[in-house]
């Protein structure tokens, strides 16, 4: 079995840089990071259902808001 | 070709018009090296034929899907389960509490597909695919979660270690200490299987449960008929019932899952490990949280109050039915849940808060280029553990309060997993099948139902009267 090589912080070797291209696949890596995916435009109906979502959770917190209240009271 | 791929094999800097020759080749960092030497064990227990293989594989792979699974049987959660027991004994909950879980499942799953196709964590999806404007309202979402979940994690914390007497102070300290022990590994592998270890004493409730001699008839009962349910439906159980479900279904978990499967490095190949290791975390920890319902039955046959006990308390109460060393355990478990979870959550807003800002995130760096990365993890434990020693806070109410605010938000979550999971330029061939869609839209109608009940509860409670 081929022998796992020992990290070191403040230098990879191009033969250990070779070796963990070879282990990685190419979104792994940490450079990979910096590409980023393109913006997906919402369809309508994809907006209502976030924006539909989006009120009912302040409605919902505002009635958690109310039960501590009277509760407190 | 898939966009993951497109993106994937575009170098940093490279300019467009850069040829695949010319290309610089990619910088590898330390970070990389760890990743490598963790996935090149994977490709070697690959090559083993046989159980012992596929076992050696199970082993390297399991580890998101268990601590996220056991990291959400946290302080809050096994309160919630306690109070269960000791508000409703054994019956309607039982069979509930494994729905709960079935739940969580359901989308856990879908978090570790994203996870191994795109090797991106979820913050950092949510923010390329729908832009900041969305992006920053489940970041504060995710926050605001975890900063109040933090809270209740060190309640629990602070009440289990209080049983033994050890001072708010001290308890406080002593679990910042283990945090920052586990985070000086500087290594996924290490940290996970620290934290693994930790999480597997969520089990102690077991025994504690067999200390209260259980009586097995009625348990079976339960699961098959869904029954007794105590006093029916009304706004104390609706209140239960949401704490349940907050206490197995979590935004938290699948950033934390997800951002953490990207981490370890699995790819589409593993993905029905990733399963595996999802439904090894539910059977245990769906285990640990009947076990908990089951120990605090005895305050329900005894018609005990439990409404506004603590952790300690509890311990304390169940006592006389399940001897010293029962309640002695169920103390030190309700230390274990809020310090594995305390772990888990403060990680889980890191990696969100690294993906965000485009800093490194990874329990692979080393101090030197992740100081961002631990300072946030860090941080945001202390400032919640500073909050607990403040005197006179109703911690009770906050633990409550917390879970019910985690259903609350799961469904606007729910609804960008399920839109990443099923976006073809990014997931390929790898988009969910269409029972895991069936199955989630049926969890968001769910939590949506239960949310709305709430509301009508505290809004109108008289009209469960007509019911």
């Amino acid at each position: 079995m081929p022998e796992i090589p020992e990290p070191d912080a403040s230098h990879v070797s191009d033969e250990n840089s070779a070796w963990v291209m070879q282990s990685l696949e190419a979104g792994q890596l940490s450079s990979a990071r910096a590409q980023h995916y393109p913006r997906r435009p919402l369809k309508r109906s994809e907006a209502i259902l976030f924006w539909g979502l989006r009120g009912y959770l302040l409605f919902m917190l505002g009635v958690v808001i109310y039960q501590v209240w009277t509760t407190a009271h | 070709m898939q966009l993951a791929k497109q993106v994937a094999a575009a170098p940093a800097d490279a300019p467009a018009s850069l040829s695949p020759t010319d290309a610089p080749r990619p910088a590898v960092t330390h970070e990389d090296m760890d990743r490598a030497r963790d996935r090149e064990r994977v490709s070697q227990a690959r090559v083993r034929k046989g159980p012992f293989g596929n076992l050696r594989l199970l082993w390297l792979l399991v580890g998101p899907g268990i601590l996220v699974m056991l990291g959400e049987n946290d302080g809050p959660s096994m309160l919630s389960y306690a109070a269960t027991g000791a508000r409703y004994g054994i019956g309607f909950f039982l069979p509930f509490i494994i729905l709960t879980f079935i739940m969580a499942l359901v989308v856990q799953e879908m978090t570790v597909r994203l996870g191994a196709v795109t090797h991106r964590g979820h913050a950092e999806l949510i923010y390329d695919r729908f832009g900041p404007f969305w992006g920053r309202f489940s970041m504060i979402d995710l926050m605001m979660g975890n900063f109040l979940t933090l809270i209740t994690e060190f309640i629990a914390i602070r009440a289990g270690l209080g049983f033994f007497g050890i001072p708010p102070w001290a308890a406080v300290l002593g679990t910042l200490g283990v945090l920052y022990v586990a985070l000086m590994t500087h290594r996924y592998w290490t940290w996970e299987r620290i934290t693994l270890a930790a999480a597997m004493f969520n089990l102690i409730f077991v025994p504690v449960a067999l200390l209260a001699h259980p009586q097995w008839g009625a348990i079976g009962h339960a699961l098959v008929r869904w029954s007794p349910l105590p006093g029916g439906v009304n706004k104390d159980m609706v209140l239960i019932l949401l704490a349940d479900i907050g206490a197995t279904v979590t935004p938290w978990m699948l950033f934390f899952q997800q951002s953490a499967t990207a981490d370890k490095g699995l790819t589409p190949r593993d993905i029905g490990f990733g399963f595996a290791d999802t439904i090894l975390g539910a059977l245990l920890a769906s285990t640990a949280a009947i076990a908990t319902v089951i120990a605090a039955a005895p305050l329900f046959a005894h018609h005990m109050s439990a409404a506004n006990f603590e952790a300690g308390q509890f311990a304390e109460a169940l006592e006389p039915f399940i001897g010293r060393w029962g309640s002695a355990l169920f103390a030190l478990g309700m230390f274990e849940a809020g310090m594995v979870a305390c772990i888990t959550i403060s990680t889980s807003s890191a990696y969100a808060f690294g993906e965000v800002s485009r800093k490194p995130h990874s329990l692979n760096l080393p101090m030197s280029q992740g100081k961002a990365f631990y300072g946030v993890l860090f941080l945001e434990a202390v400032a919640a553990s500073g909050l607990v020693l403040i005197p006179g806070l109703p911690l009770v109410s906050v633990v409550l309060v917390v879970n019910v605010i985690a259903v609350l938000a799961m469904p606007p979550a729910l609804i960008f997993l399920y839109m990443l999971v099923n976006d073809r330029e990014i997931m390929g061939d790898q988009t969910s099948p269409l029972w895991a869609n069936v199955l989630a839209a049926m969890v968001v109608v769910l939590l949506v139902g239960a949310g709305i009940l709430y509301g009508i509860s505290v809004v109108a409670p008289n009209l469960f009267a007509l019911l």
